[in-house]
């Protein structure tokens, strides 16, 4: 245990598995590498070990009993007195006034009506320890109260929704043990975000998640084409028939039981106003999917804090926000509800073992001279489409030819030079959608093997027969995106003849000694951070075969 | 003499103070005597006597045991001080049943009048009352009571009082001095923890202060901290140590105030003349040695220490915060405090600490029994003191750490101590994602070769380190090979070294160095490489410093002026090279003095034509000054009275205006200024085109000068 709070968990140590067990429901994972990960103590998580029922002395004698080194007093102090501050203030449901602040502290209640933030939530003071809410202000006033540091308890409940019959339909398959916890801890907290690494499954959770709820449901996702499939999965794995679900985007609109819009027409904005909000209050909706909930735009948030007395799941396999606001992803979606190691559910088989390669390319001295006097916001995409990459990504496919493989970058003129390098077809935010669909069933069925892709394939695209990724550029130094592209990969294929199970290829084409070996780096921290260590080659040595 | 009473009384118990009160009341009396009237066991009472008698408190005279004189005086304070407030007894006093059967007798007012008076300290104003009066003549209770005797007058010790005598209050308390007995010493409320839980509350802590110590004067070595001119600890030091060190500011107040008092911190005058606070030379003594004995060296530097940490952050009496290291920021009662809180706790049974919520309170009290008179900050002190051992080390969960014991006899605890602190390890756990982590605390020297080469990413009992491009490149600068890296980091590893921070070490080291600065005066350029090298060797160019940095170039130590002459002499031809390389030729300009001033001879055809020359000029900047006002915004010229309001509004809308005004050689000047304020008949103003930063624009303009101003803008 760290004086900055962080739990040092040593992998290889006897007790390590139980020991996680033990600090999972109150210490967040922050790194899972080779030998030692991190957990962290925070606020957020110990008020949500609180709200599930642990309390500070549970969590006080699990530090002392697993902890290598005695532990530092302040640090356990610290940890009851956060603990003590959840539930000082409750929110309840009251039969005149629908729904109040309680609470069994009255200087607490006191010092929180008079903060500047949450006084336009707040309705007339009832009596002395207890005041109403504006219902529809209640999303925005728990994020407010857990910003103060005094997290209400929330006993006003959940709307139960339009009920419909959801089941899952378990034939010749049936729910891994990982996905059978998620859903329930979900389900037990009541709304949160379930985090599950690509390619495990995570669609498989939220239809259990729709099974728990047995109501009408609203799923948002990213795009066209995963709304496509997250139809197709819900068919085939539940009891829903496809007249049961609609499409709402931005050619259909069609809203049934289960709805799948997409996050694009929701957040549409015509005359300053959101058409398509309406969705929202359409139909009593008992629960809401948030797919890939990285990536949710900052109107949804919004959007959200009103539907706080709906259930909420949020799905992601990275809560890494390049903006920062994964703390608004916890207050209004919920808290983290579920959150394994990548590398756990690897050794359970279920995503595929991945081997990432960096292979460094060296810029012939023209190009460093052109690189070295570019403007600086040229310079990372100089460096990323120096055409050396082209013959490394050449030798690459041929080494790999018989597996199906996918080129990712992020520039136009980039992929498409590579297209025509590979002789391979490119599918990009222009390319149709039917064109696009087409592309990747022929893709899955063994048609093509070779694809050349734009960041349109970075999520959500199922391409279970993925093998071999190589990418060439990406959006600068995001490591969510570097996860999510991993993540094509990771899907187990069937075992092979031999019986031996896929390794999945990932590799990383950078320019040496450019920003783009810079932003590689930290790309890559996050996958480091998950275990999946980088090797480094050099283009000479991987093309001599090595 | 009374000040050395005075010291005396403060040495004891409140049990002893009673004693010794009865003895006052008393007079002179015997040793039995004493013991019947004093609410306690008699062996109690016997010891105290010992005791005072020892002191010269008591002492024997021939007609019985006497309180030596003065003490009566110095015997001041509540019951809590041991004092009954009962006065002393008459000379002659009348039996005791005498006094008890005329209190019995009397009526209710009178009684609780006489209650009264012996609770508020047995005296009471006469104020009217009649003296002399027999009982069936009193008209009013004071009256009865005085003619019962059960008051009598002050005499001339206190003139104008009535007074209830000791025997008379002794009559009312059953007896004795006091209704409650005065030998029961407070229990300090106790409860029984497990010995593993102190001990790794303690230890822990003991091992935090000392790296936290550690860390602080490491970062401080570097970075000092500037003192203020009361050679404190400013409010924002204060803060970013705190953020250093992960502490809150309390704690880190004890930290900083701890390695003072252990003598490893001390001022020095840094480059520009400023106290800062650096550590000692004493702290390099210190970090040699192992962690128990540098932390049995900031306990008993604490122990002693009259300083109060746990101040630091309040507002004191003037209501300035209170700094750390402030010099006033002590207290003369605060070491014995420490000892004796502590020595409360040791007297605990074993496993025994504080109870919690009572525990505090309990203490207070039980050395508020022990030391009654003073000081009467005591509930503070002793508050932080338990707070500050507990960040110490010298207690855990409210328990007094087993290792403290020979602490506060005297005696070293570092034997005891190491025996509970893990042993160092000698390797870390280097990880793919550029971390490695020390599974313990580390041995002093590879802790320090780390530091050198990757960033301390958390620290705790483990450590946590960084390796990135800018920790390996100050490695390099440190004089680190990439060998020695490599070697390093294979010897401290105990698991094999992920390749990406090979990578990462071959990265840095084949980007250091590339570029390489250095000094040089001037330089000597020519396509002739072999006219450079001659002139390189030339034997008389020694003193020139030269030396080859290419081919075709040469840089030298001295300046171009001395060089180029230098040159020559060697028989060479230079030229001059300007900043843009183009060749600067001129010969040696011929030297000349400046022509001295001769006073013209008058010609009046001249001066006349000058005279009309300087008129013709006058006349032509007076129309172009016309013409300028002719083209000038047409907003309006203010002058008289309305000078001031406007000088007003611009300085409220901050614009700038063209003013005109008389300067102090009379001539008439205008300028466009941007107006700050006015006060006192004096306008300050920026001139309106200055830059933001240029404080010489800043002019002041006498108002009554200024003949009118013109609004332009801003």
């Amino acid at each position: 245990m760290q004086s900055d709070k962080s739990l040092l968990l040593e992998v290889d140590h006897p007790q390590a598995a139980e020991c996680r067990k033990a600090i999972a429901p109150f210490a967040e994972l922050e790194r899972s590498p080779e030998h030692i990960h991190t957990y962290r103590l925070t606020p957020l998580g110990l008020w949500n070990a609180r709200a599930a029922g642990h309390d500070a002395e549970q969590v006080v004698d699990t530090l002392l009993a697993y902890s290598r080194y005695p532990v530092p007093h302040a640090l356990l102090v610290d940890v009851a007195e956060t603990m003590a501050r959840y539930g000082r203030l409750r929110l309840e449901k009251h039969p005149t006034h629908g729904l109040v602040l309680a609470s069994s502290d009255r200087p607490v209640l006191e010092e929180v009506l008079r903060a500047k933030k949450i006084a336009g939530m707040l309705g007339s003071r009832l009596d002395d320890d207890t005041v109403a809410v504006h219902p529809s202000e209640r999303g925005n006033l728990k994020q407010a109260l857990l910003k103060l540091g005094w997290p209400a308890e929330d006993y006003a409940g959940y709307v139960d929704g339009e009920a419909h019959a959801i089941d899952l339909a378990e034939d010749g398959w049936t729910l891994r043990d990982y996905q059978r916890d998620a859903a329930e801890s979900f389900w037990h907290g009541g709304s949160g975000v379930v985090v599950l690494p690509c390619g495990a499954g995570k669609t498989l959770v939220g239809a259990a998640a729709m099974a728990h709820a047995r109501a009408t449901t609203l799923i948002l996702v990213t795009n066209t084409v995963s709304a496509r499939q997250w139809k197709d999965e819900l068919v085939r794995r539940t009891s829903l028939t496809p007249d049961e679900i609609g499409e709402y985007s931005g050619t259909v609109k069609e809203i049934r039981p289960v709805t799948i819009a997409t996050y694009q027409v929701i957040t549409t904005k015509r005359k300053g106003v959101y058409p398509h909000l309406e969705l929202f209050d359409a139909r009593d909706w008992g629960l809401i999917v948030y797919d890939e909930v990285h990536l949710l735009p900052a109107p949804i948030f919004r959007m959200t804090a009103d539907l706080q007395a709906r259930r909420r799941i949020g799905l992601t396999a990275t809560l890494v926000r390049e903006d920062g606001r994964e703390g608004d992803v916890f207050s209004l979606i919920g808290p983290k509800r579920y959150d394994a190691p990548w590398k756990d559910i690897e050794a359970q088989g279920w995503i595929a073992p991945a081997d990432c390669i960096e292979v460094r390319v060296s810029l012939p001295d023209a190009s460093r001279m052109t690189y070295a006097t570019a403007e600086p916001e040229e310079r990372y995409r100089l460096a990323a489409c120096t055409p050396e990459k082209v013959g490394v990504v050449r030798d690459l496919v041929t080494r790999h030819s018989g597996q199906p493989t996918l080129v990712i970058g992020q520039y136009l003129e980039q992929l498409e030079e590579l297209a025509t390098a590979l002789d391979a077809p490119v599918i990009t935010g222009q390319t149709p959608v039917k064109e696009r669909q087409r592309l990747f069933d022929a893709f899955r069925s063994g048609e093509i093997g070779l694809l050349v892709v734009s960041k349109v394939a970075n999520f959500s695209i199922d391409l279970p027969t993925a093998e071999v990724a190589i990418q060439v550029s990406g959006s600068f130094g995001s490591r969510q995106e570097e996860a999510q592209r991993l993540g094509r990969l990771l899907r187990p294929g069937d075992p092979g003849p031999d019986g031996e199970r896929k390794i999945a290829h990932f590799y990383t084409i950078v320019a040496r000694d450019t920003v783009d070996a810079e932003f590689a780096q930290n790309r890559q921290r996050f996958l480091a951070e998950q275990g999946y260590a980088y090797r480094i080659v050099d283009a000479g040595d991987e093309l001599a075969g090595r | 003499m009374r000040s050395s009473i005075a010291r005396a009384l403060d040495g004891l118990t409140r049990g002893e103070l009673s004693v010794l009160d009865a003895l006052v009341v008393a007079g002179q009396t015997t040793d039995s005597e004493l013991v019947a009237i004093v609410h306690a066991e008699p062996g109690y009472v016997a010891a105290v006597l010992d005791r005072l008698r020892g002191l010269a408190l008591a002492w024997d005279s021939p007609e019985g045991l006497r309180p030596l004189s003065g003490i009566s005086d110095a015997l001041i304070g509540g019951r809590d001080a041991g004092v009954s407030g009962l006065r002393p007894c008459s000379s002659t006093p009348r039996p005791r049943e005498e006094i008890v059967a005329a209190v019995a007798a009397l009526p209710d007012g009178a009684r609780r009048m006489l209650d009264h008076v012996v609770a508020e300290g047995g005296t009471a104003k006469s104020g009217s009352a009649r003296i002399g009066l027999s009982p069936d003549d009193a008209e009013t209770p004071a009256e009865l009571l005085i003619a019962l005797r059960l008051l009598v007058p002050g005499g001339s010790l206190l003139p104008g009082l009535l007074v209830v005598p000791g025997e008379v209050g002794l009559a009312l308390r059953g007896g004795r001095t006091t209704t409650e007995p005065v030998d029961v010493v407070p229990e300090v409320a106790s409860a029984e923890r497990p010995s593993r839980l102190t001990l790794s509350a303690a230890a822990g802590a003991a091992t935090d202060v000392v790296r936290r110590v550690e860390l602080l004067l490491e970062w401080w070595g570097h970075r000092p901290a500037a003192a203020l001119r009361t050679t404190g600890l400013g409010v924002r030091e204060l803060k970013a140590t705190a953020a250093h060190l992960q502490v809150g500011e309390s704690e880190a107040a004890l930290v900083v105030e701890v390695a003072g008092e252990a003598g490893l911190l001390g001022t020095r005058a840094d480059a520009d003349g400023n106290q800062v606070w650096v550590p000692t030379a004493e702290f390099d003594r210190w970090r040699a040695l192992p962690t128990a004995e540098r932390w049995s060296r900031l306990a008993r530097a604490w122990l002693a220490s009259p300083r109060l940490p746990s101040l630091v952050g309040e507002r004191g009496p003037d209501q300035k915060p209170w700094n750390a290291l402030t010099p006033e920021l002590s207290a003369a009662g605060m070491p014995e405090a420490k000892a004796m809180a502590l020595a409360a706790l040791a007297e605990l049974p074993e496993g025994h600490g504080l109870a919690a919520g009572t525990g505090l309170p309990s203490l207070v009290a039980r050395l508020a029994w022990e030391r009654p008179r003073r000081p009467r900050t005591r509930p503070d002190l002793v508050a932080w003191a338990v707070a500050e051992a507990a960040v110490l080390g010298i207690t855990g969960a409210e328990t007094l750490a087993p290792y403290a014991r020979p602490l506060l006899a005297g005696e070293d605890p570092a034997p005891a101590l190491a025996e509970l602190l893990p042993p160092p390890v000698d390797h870390v756990l280097v990880q793919a994602d550029l971390t490695a982590v020390a599974p313990g605390p580390l041995e002093p020297d590879l802790a320090r070769q780390l530091q050198q080469v990757a960033d301390v990413e958390s620290h705790g009992a483990a450590t946590v380190y960084r390796f990135t491009a800018d920790s390996v490149r100050r490695a390099l600068d440190a004089g680190w090979t990439a060998a020695e890296l490599h070697a390093f980091v294979l010897a401290a590893s105990r698991t094999p070294i992920p390749q990406p921070l090979s990578y990462l070490i071959d990265d840095v080291v084949r980007s250091f160095g590339r570029l390489r600065v250095g000094v040089a005066s001037s330089f000597v350029r020519s396509e002739d490489e072999a006219a450079l090298a001659a002139l390189e060797n030339h034997q008389k160019a020694a003193g020139l410093g030269l030396l080859r940095i290419a081919p075709t170039v040469l840089v030298s130590t001295v300046p171009i002026d001395v060089l180029l002459p230098r040159l020559r002499e060697l028989g060479a031809a230079p030229v001059v090279e300007g900043p843009d390389g183009v060749v600067r030729v001129g010969a040696a300009e011929a030297l000349r003095a400046r022509t001295p001033r001769t006073r013209e001879v008058a010609d009046t055809a001249r001066a006349a034509a000058r005279q009309s020359a300087q008129v013709a000029a006058a006349v032509t900047a007076l129309r172009d000054g016309d013409e300028a006002a002719r083209n000038r915004p047409a907003s309006a010229s203010v002058a008289g009275g309305g000078v001031l309001s406007a000088l007003r509004d611009a300085i409220e809308r901050r614009g700038i205006v063209l003013i005109g005004f008389t300067d102090n050689q009379g001539v008439v000047a205008e300028r466009a200024i941007r107006p700050l304020s006015v006060e006192g008949g004096q306008l300050t103003a920026r001139d309106a085109d200055a830059e933001p930063d240029d404080l010489d624009a800043e002019r002041r303009y006498a108002v009554h000068r200024i003949s009118r101003v013109v609004p332009t803008g801003t």
